[in-house]
């Protein structure tokens, strides 16, 4: 987490204007914190999977599955500025494939590349139509991705088993690890999720993660950079589809079934509203997204069902209205208030942080402050 | 031959039904600049309230009359307190808040109705009637009608009307519109709130052959969306023209193509978005817009 903000701190314009550098900041630079915070984090997630009941590492292995589908809507969306609907097909079709290959036998190693390369070639076959379009046509074709997919995969029932759906139980803790089936499935998700988020990390802050920035601030700039708008979208979505199947691999380790349900045209929507809460264009913000896609339906759930999709709406909608950047803006956006109200300047959150883009190395033109936005 | 001919009257039944929502999106496209994902949720609410209306014994064309006014209100309500904060702003995030608001009106609608299919009663009498010897369904014949004369009427309130110049105006330049008078803000809801007409229309008509869920006109949404992008955003007629190509041509395909079938047919607007993109990205009658950087 303290990795994200760490890096870009040096980087950024000088201090704002108002602030003086806080403490924080000089702690966080320090060699101590630089090393030992990534450190501890890896040895927590190390250590959680022993430490949980089998119902607290169920709920923390489904929320890697979608934290996961949430980074890759990120990768497109958040970074790249296309809007996608789409994003739980991959997952779909990511969990069928592997269901396919479990149940005919093959190696998991193969069924695992082939969950990668299905989903990517068919992102990239729509992406190469739908980013021919400008704009927002990309949100316009994408959302017939789920509302086909549903049929399709009922009437392929050869592959898909149908409305039945498919069951695959291929997670066994290994003989003599000691360990449980579901701390088993959840160091998986955490070393499988772990390693994508590293790559997308390392992805976003690099050469890519710029060209992407740019052709989400002004495509017409892109081109006239030599950055080909149409390539780059189509890479994003291309990547993002990966993900998705990765995604789709790591929800049959843990839910191990899936059916034409798994990639409605409602999962889709609620996976880009917890992209947004969770934070748009951010890392940290996947994380939070999937926390908020498993666990937000449980609590709805315990408290009436038929409210689930109504405050879901009702969520997205403030968020969208006090904290556009997403839960993981709320730090921030706290203590800027603080930082204001004792100078007397009214305490209406201005509604975006640019200091969030520097991270990607764009900060070279600071009137363009929308461009941050949540989408 | 005769069942081909029903076919087509049926498809354009459908298609009509998707140039509603269609020309509703082109709409608010033309005076906002953003796509309106909702509009197919805030017709299915315009629905619901004509059914709760005629569960009290109001008359069916009453009902629908009022669920009529009920979305001219609701959409110029969603213009001026939700949607007007994120018009200016970076289009991507107005689509967000969109999505948000399908999100949010398929939640009010459930919560209050339930996710149960309800039957809703149907304009038309579900008879045949003989045109040349071929019968053909009233309710698609009555449909396509009332459609067609719903979308006359609101050209004709575009092109003939004081109202309908300061809408295009709004549409074309809203700063100069602002200049020489016009109450762009008030103009703005009332484009919303046609547009919501337009969908409310649709929904009743179709509701009575979908029946009535918080998700009808999830799948109509999809093919309004196709057909905009078929009949390009710029262009009123072409988006009409599409739909209705979409309406006939998926039944056909539903029927004479094996593979594709009723389950599948939702797929058929997409396959022919892919053979138009290749070939004309600004879609069959829309203009190549040029920016200047």
């Amino acid at each position: 987490m303290a990795s994200s903000s760490k890096t870009s701190a040096p980087t950024t314009t000088a201090p704002p204007p108002s602030a003086t550098p806080s403490p924080a900041s000089s702690f966080r630079q320090s060699p101590w914190v630089r090393w030992g915070a990534p450190l501890l984090l890896v040895v927590g997630l190390a250590v959680l999977p022993l430490i949980g009941t089998e119902s607290a590492n169920d709920t923390l292995a489904r929320i890697g599955v979608f934290a996961v589908a949430v980074l890759g809507l990120n990768v497109v969306m958040g970074y790249t500025g296309q809007v996608s609907l789409g994003q739980i097909f991959f997952l779909g079709l990511g969990a069928y494939v592997t269901a396919y290959g479990v149940q005919s036998g093959w190696n998991i190693v193969l069924v695992f590349v082939l969950t990668c390369l299905i989903p990517a070639v068919a992102g990239l076959l729509v992406a190469l139509a739908a980013a021919r379009l400008g704009g927002l046509a990309i949100a316009m074709v994408t959302i017939a991705l789920p509302i086909v997919g549903v049929p399709l995969a009922k009437r392929l029932s050869e592959f898909t088993g149908g409305s039945q759906g498919m069951s695959a139980r291929f997670v066994e803790a290994p003989e003599g690890s000691g360990l449980y089936d579901d701390q088993w499935q959840l160091y998986l998700v955490l070393v499988i999720g772990g390693i994508v988020f590293l790559l997308t990390y390392f992805l976003v802050r690099g050469k890519y993660g710029r060209a992407f920035a740019i052709v989400k601030g002004n495509e017409n700039v892109a081109s006239s950079m030599g950055i080909s708008p149409y390539r780059y979208k189509v890479l994003a979505f291309t990547i993002a589809s990966l993900i998705g199947g990765v995604s789709g691999f790591l929800y049959m380790v843990v839910v191990q079934y899936t059916s034409p349900e798994t990639m409605s045209f409602g999962h889709s929507i609620e996976l880009l509203v917890a992209m947004v809460i969770g934070g748009a264009g951010s890392i940290v913000g996947s994380i939070l997204g999937g926390v908020f896609y498993v666990v937000v339906p449980d609590l709805t759930n315990a408290i009436d069902p038929s409210l689930t999709a109504l405050l879901q709406g009702a969520l997205l909608l403030a968020v969208l209205f006090v904290l556009p950047g997403g839960l993981v803006s709320l730090p921030r956006a706290v203590m800027r208030g603080l930082r204001r109200s004792p100078a007397g300047r009214g305490s209406a959150a201005p509604p975006t942080t640019p200091s969030s883009t520097t991270g990607s190395g764009t900060a070279a033109e600071p009137t363009e402050t929308e461009r941050q936005g949540s989408a | 031959m005769e069942k081909f001919v029903q076919l087509v009257v049926d498809g354009l039944s459908t298609g009509s039904v998707y140039a509603a929502l269609a020309l509703a999106i082109v709409l608010v496209h033309s005076a906002t600049g953003l796509i309106n994902f909702a509009q197919g949720g805030m017709a299915v609410l315009a629905a619901y309230v004509a059914w709760v209306l005629t569960n009290q014994g109001v008359p069916l064309v009453l009902a629908i009359v009022a669920s009529i006014l009920f979305s001219f209100v609701l959409g110029a309500v969603i213009e001026r307190f939700l949607m007007r904060r994120f018009e200016r702003g970076d289009p991507d995030t107005a689509v967000v808040v969109t999505v948000g608001l399908l999100t949010l009106v398929t939640g009010i609608a459930g919560w209050l109705w339930g996710y149960n299919n309800q039957q809703f009663p149907s304009l038309f009498p579900l008879d045949t009637v003989s045109v040349l010897g071929v019968s053909v369904s009233i309710r698609s014949i009555g449909t396509t009608l009332v459609i067609v004369v719903a979308m006359v009427a609101t050209q004709a309130l575009f092109v003939g009307t004081k109202l309908g110049l300061a809408l295009r105006a709004v549409a074309i330049n809203p700063q100069s519109a602002a200049y020489s008078g016009l109450p762009v803000e008030r103009l703005l809801m009332v484009g919303w709130g046609i547009a919501a007409v337009l969908g409310a229309v649709a929904g009743a008509l179709v509701a009575p052959q979908l029946t009535l869920t918080p998700g009808m006109l999830d799948n109509a949404l999809v093919y309004a969306l196709a057909a905009v992008i078929l009949g390009g955003l710029t262009s009123p007629v072409g988006v009409v023209i599409a739909a209705w190509l979409i309406g006939v041509l998926e039944n056909l395909a539903a029927v004479y193509v094996g593979f594709i079938g009723f389950d599948l047919k939702v797929a058929v607007p997409f396959i022919l978005i892919f053979v138009v993109l290749i070939v004309r990205p600004q879609g069959l009658f829309g203009r190549k817009t040029v920016v200047r950087v």
